[in-house]
């Protein structure tokens, strides 16, 4: 039974990355560099947390589970730290807003990229989200350029942003690792092609939009196909079910 | 930073409504903010948004000295009593 759990693994990587870059952005909420921004990052961030559920939805449905809230609870906040499939960048706890912004930039022009791999999944449900999402994404895009486009005209601004882009870079290779169970994904038609493949244009969005490309080190750099967590999963995932624990049990 | 005014219309609805305002860098940042700021929640259909700046705003005083001025301020009474008049003389 390989190829449910390839799949599976699969929407799993997907859901992780989503749900985990939801919570970073609703982090900022009262706390971002002027009141619009802290809407508009939340508010972007709520999408990313809607995009999750979905998923995480395809999941339960591929474990023959309904998906009722606690179950959809229990696989995005309960499972073991090992059985995530979230990348590195996402699990990173960033240290300012020049941070939180490259990333918000990289991780929503990746996103768009790997959204368009399953606008004709084979999985009918994953395909109408693809296509709900890509017309968020253009929106958070939008978003990131516009601020970028301001910011980075600027030169004191422009040195944050680019002393940012140092400590995100070297994260971007993993957010295009794929997981074991991509190839199985491939195999059944659910996704198109590997998101492998997405790193070189990515890497040229990045040199046109930044001027430079982000640093990158091996493709492997620690995450061994998305199965190990960094240092920041841990703390991250304790905010994330902070509420939850107080009472696990409770129906909202 | 520029101040802009946010007008939202409603779906179904031909007016554009003031919402709010906000502060935003360029025009654009001005319109991705303002979706996410009062759109989010599928408050409208159509968005306009105005630099404040560029709003043609009269005077306080301006349009003061219409609030006194009854004769405008018309219920038809005095034309409904002359028409009675008139139906009930003898002509």
């Amino acid at each position: 039974m390989s190829e449910p759990h390839g799949v599976r693994e699969y929407l799993l990587a997907f859901a992780d990355d989503e749900h985990l870059m939801g919570q970073q952005h609703t982090e900022w909420i009262g706390i971002a560099p002027f009141l619009e921004e802290d809407l508009a990052v939340s508010s972007i961030g709520q999408d990313e947390l809607g995009h999750a559920a979905l998923l995480y939805e395809l999941v339960l449905d591929l474990e023959g589970v309904e998906a009722t809230d606690p179950a959809l609870d229990a696989l995005a906040f309960g499972r073991p730290s090992d059985d995530y499939r979230c990348c590195h960048l996402v699990e990173y706890t960033t240290s300012d807003w020049a941070e939180a912004l490259v990333r918000h930039w990289v991780y929503d022009t990746f996103e768009a990229m790997r959204w368009k791999l399953v606008a004709g999944s084979s999985l009918p449900k994953l395909a109408s989200v693809a296509r709900k999402a890509l017309q968020e994404e253009a929106f958070h895009c939008r978003h990131a350029d516009a601020l970028l486009d301001k910011l980075l005209a600027a030169p004191e601004a422009r040195k944050r942003i680019l002393e940012a882009l140092e400590v995100v870079g070297p994260l971007v290779t993993g957010l295009c690792e794929p997981v074991e169970g991509e190839a199985e994904a491939i195999r059944t038609g659910v996704a198109a092609g590997s998101t492998t493949d997405l790193l070189a244009p990515l890497q040229q969005a990045a040199e046109e939009r930044f001027g430079a490309a982000p640093v990158n080190s091996l493709l492997d750099h620690g995450q061994n196909r998305r199965t190990t967590r960094s240092a920041d999963f841990e703390p991250l995932l304790a905010r994330m079910r902070e509420v939850f624990d107080y009472d696990p049990e409770a129906i909202w | 930073m520029r101040v802009y005014e946010v007008f939202v219309k409603k779906d179904g609805r031909n007016e554009f409504r003031h919402v709010g305002a906000l502060e935003a860098a360029t025009d654009e940042l001005a319109l991705v903010l303002a979706r996410e700021v009062y759109l989010r929640r599928a408050e409208g259909d159509r968005l306009w948004v105005v630099r404040r700046d560029h709003v043609v705003a009269a005077p306080g005083d301006f349009v003061d000295p219409n609030a006194d001025k009854p004769h405008r301020h018309h219920d038809g009474a005095a034309v409904a009593a002359r028409r009675m008049a008139a139906r009930q003389s003898p002509s």
